[in-house]
């Protein structure tokens, strides 16, 4: 039975755990399951950015995915690929492994009072958004939908944490 | 996310290519990728990409080297450079050589998001460009020259070769068969097609005054001339120049059109300021030319120069099937323009228009149709109002051997006493028809 998978890689928000299950288990039909592996990531950080290298992070997550199972990777530190300065998550078009920053989610980052409910709503979208690209989908352009790709929080806090009835038909036919 | 459009990311760094090609894939582009120029050349002269990111710096041949080969390969391919900091100067030469834009590595999600977006709108606007360029040509084509003879259609295709060059064309034929609409189909689909094409008729312009009409004046050069004047010379500038008629003109105008001709310089009436016009000439005449030229009428020299390309247009009467289009097409052209019900064309009215030889052509048509629908009432054009109708009405003969003879003596005058195109016309077969003329005594005029 296929699973999905999440692994906090120092995360702090435990609160947020039980909600990220279960929409997460609603939104793709699938189990969902809080791993405990561990996976040390100060190889991963290049010290020149401050930020943690999210491509090396995700080969290093890829063996531990089964065949069928898709892994969550959770984390609060800051991520980057190569090429752009910063991203809120990355994983592979028809992949396994997703991994996920809460770095720039957070209202502190922008001068803002905290607020843990805002915070869990981004990173569910998030994880919701990068787990739609391992199953096969796109980016979509219809407001609202969890696809469409948002490069600032304000976008993020636009959409919802649902699949557009476009895209959920075709995850449904990605998944069947 | 525009489906159709392909990219290719060029960077000597796996991890780069990867980030961005997944990144774009994402997004719903093609992505394909090269880790040099030499490979990325290779794939270009491929396949069309639409996009393509190079990094500036890349081993052997650079970016900016890589951007040039590209643009020589296809102009409209669009190149983003991906640069570092420090190399901000190289960016700018990029641009100079016609880079579409540049952005810094490492860059934000958002812009690189922005410039792609930003492209693919610049792609999707010169497909529009290029879509609307060809409906317009196409209108062109289709709507004002009507007919689907053998003749016509000769014609047509002769336009087609002619148009995209810039030789000087001669198009001879009857007056009335429409010698300035095929013109302007030359110019129309031509690439001078963005500017106006400038009529000069010159059997309607006083000698007089043809030179000012063609060179221009400077203020006072005559009595009157209180201010300058553009010729059609100049007016002709990137364009195309109609000479209509061109046989009308004097011996004097000829020399000086021939100098132009030549030189594309001149000089405006009264002025001492030698100017210059790139313009193709397209001439029109009615009368043979080459006739003229042995009757010492008009110059050989210029005749040789006009007689580049020349086009025929053949006379109505030799293109009896086009009658019906060219009547129904004027039916509605003046029914509309004068707020009449007429549609049709009546059986003995159509039949009448198929037998009249027609020696104004097609204006002389074109005036029949619409005095028919001025005069006409109800929904369809009678014989009665056709001004031949007298001549179809009261038939003089009475016998049907009378009708075939006079019938057969028609047609054989309709087309020149041509006996392959009669008995075609007669649906019988030539031997029937000597048979024919024999048995009626029908004579050959002389």
């Amino acid at each position: 039975m296929p699973l999905i998978r999440i692994i906090p890689l120092q995360f702090s928000s435990v609160s947020t755990m039980e909600t990220m299950l279960s929409v997460l288990s609603n939104r793709f039909k699938m189990e969902t399951r809080l791993s405990g592996q561990h996976l040390d990531l100060t190889p991963f950080f290049n010290p020149v950015r401050s930020q943690y290298n999210a491509n090396e992070i995700i080969q290093k997550l890829l063996p531990l995915a089964g065949e069928d199972d898709k892994i969550v990777g959770v984390t609060d530190l800051d991520l980057f690929i190569p090429v752009l300065s910063y991203i809120f998550g990355q994983a592979y078009l028809g992949g396994s492994v997703a991994l996920v920053s809460g770095h720039r989610l957070e209202n502190r980052r922008y001068g803002l009072a905290s607020d843990p409910q805002i915070f869990s709503d981004r990173i569910i979208k998030c994880i919701v958004h990068e787990l739609g690209h391992t199953f096969g989908l796109k980016h979509c352009l219809k407001p609202g939908c969890v696809m469409v790709s948002t490069t600032y929080v304000e976008e993020m806090d636009q959409k919802s944490d649902m699949f557009c009835q476009t895209c959920q038909n075709e995850l449904s036919m990605l998944t069947a | 996310m525009d489906n159709n459009l392909s990219i290719l990311v060029v960077d000597d760094e796996l991890s780069v290519r990867d980030s961005l090609s997944n990144w774009f894939l994402e997004d719903g582009y093609d992505v394909d990728t090269a880790e040099d120029a030499k490979v990325a050349l290779k794939k270009i002269e491929a396949f069309h990409f639409h996009i393509v990111l190079i990094d500036i710096k890349l081993p052997g041949m650079d970016g900016l080297e890589l951007n040039r080969r590209i643009k020589a390969i296809n102009e409209d391919t669009i190149v983003i450079i991906m640069t570092a900091f420090a190399s901000v100067d190289s960016a700018v030469q990029a641009l100079k050589d016609g880079a579409y834009d540049y952005v810094c590595k490492p860059f934000d999600p958002d812009a690189v998001t922005h410039i792609i977006r930003n492209a693919s709108k610049s792609i999707q606007l010169s497909r529009e460009n290029l879509s609307l360029q060809d409906r317009i040509k196409s209108l062109v084509n289709v709507e004002y020259i009507i007919g689907q003879s053998e003749g016509i259609l000769k014609v047509l295709e002769q336009v087609r070769i002619v148009a995209e060059t810039d030789s000087t064309v001669i198009i001879h034929g009857e007056s009335g068969t429409g010698k300035e609409l095929i013109a302007k189909a030359i110019h129309m689909n031509s690439p001078r097609r963005f500017f106006p094409m400038v009529t000069v008729h010159c059997g309607a312009i006083a000698e007089s005054l043809m030179e000012s009409e063609l060179f221009g004046h400077e203020r006072g050069a005559f009595t009157g001339a209180q201010y300058a004047r553009k010729g059609k010379f100049e007016m002709a500038d990137g364009a195309t120049l109609f000479l209509d008629e061109i046989s009308t003109i004097s011996m004097k105008m000829q020399i000086e059109l021939l100098r132009v001709l030549e030189s594309k310089r001149f000089t405006r009436v009264g002025g001492n300021r030698e100017l210059q016009s790139d313009f193709r000439v397209i001439c029109a005449t009615n009368r043979d030319l080459q006739t003229m030229v042995k009757a010492g009428e008009f110059r050989e020299d210029l005749y040789y120069r006009l007689n580049v390309f020349s086009i025929e247009i053949p006379p109505l009467r030799e293109r009896p099937e086009d009658i019906k289009l060219l009547s129904e097409h004027f039916v509605k052209l003046y029914a509309d323009q004068m707020n009449k019900g007429t549609r049709y064309i009546g059986k003995r009215a159509a039949k009448a228009l198929n037998n009249y030889a027609f020696p104004g052509n097609v204006r002389e048509l074109e005036n029949l149709i619409e005095r028919a629908i001025v005069i006409g009432t109800g929904d369809t054009v009678q014989l009665k109002d056709l001004p031949f109708e007298h001549q179809m009405s009261k038939p003089t003969w009475e016998s049907i051997q009378d009708m075939e003879q006079h019938h057969i003596e028609a047609i054989l005058t309709k087309y020149d006493w041509n006996i392959s195109r009669a008995a075609k016309a007669l649906g019988v077969d030539r031997v029937t028809l000597y048979s024919k003329i024999k048995k009626y005594k029908i004579e050959k005029p002389k």
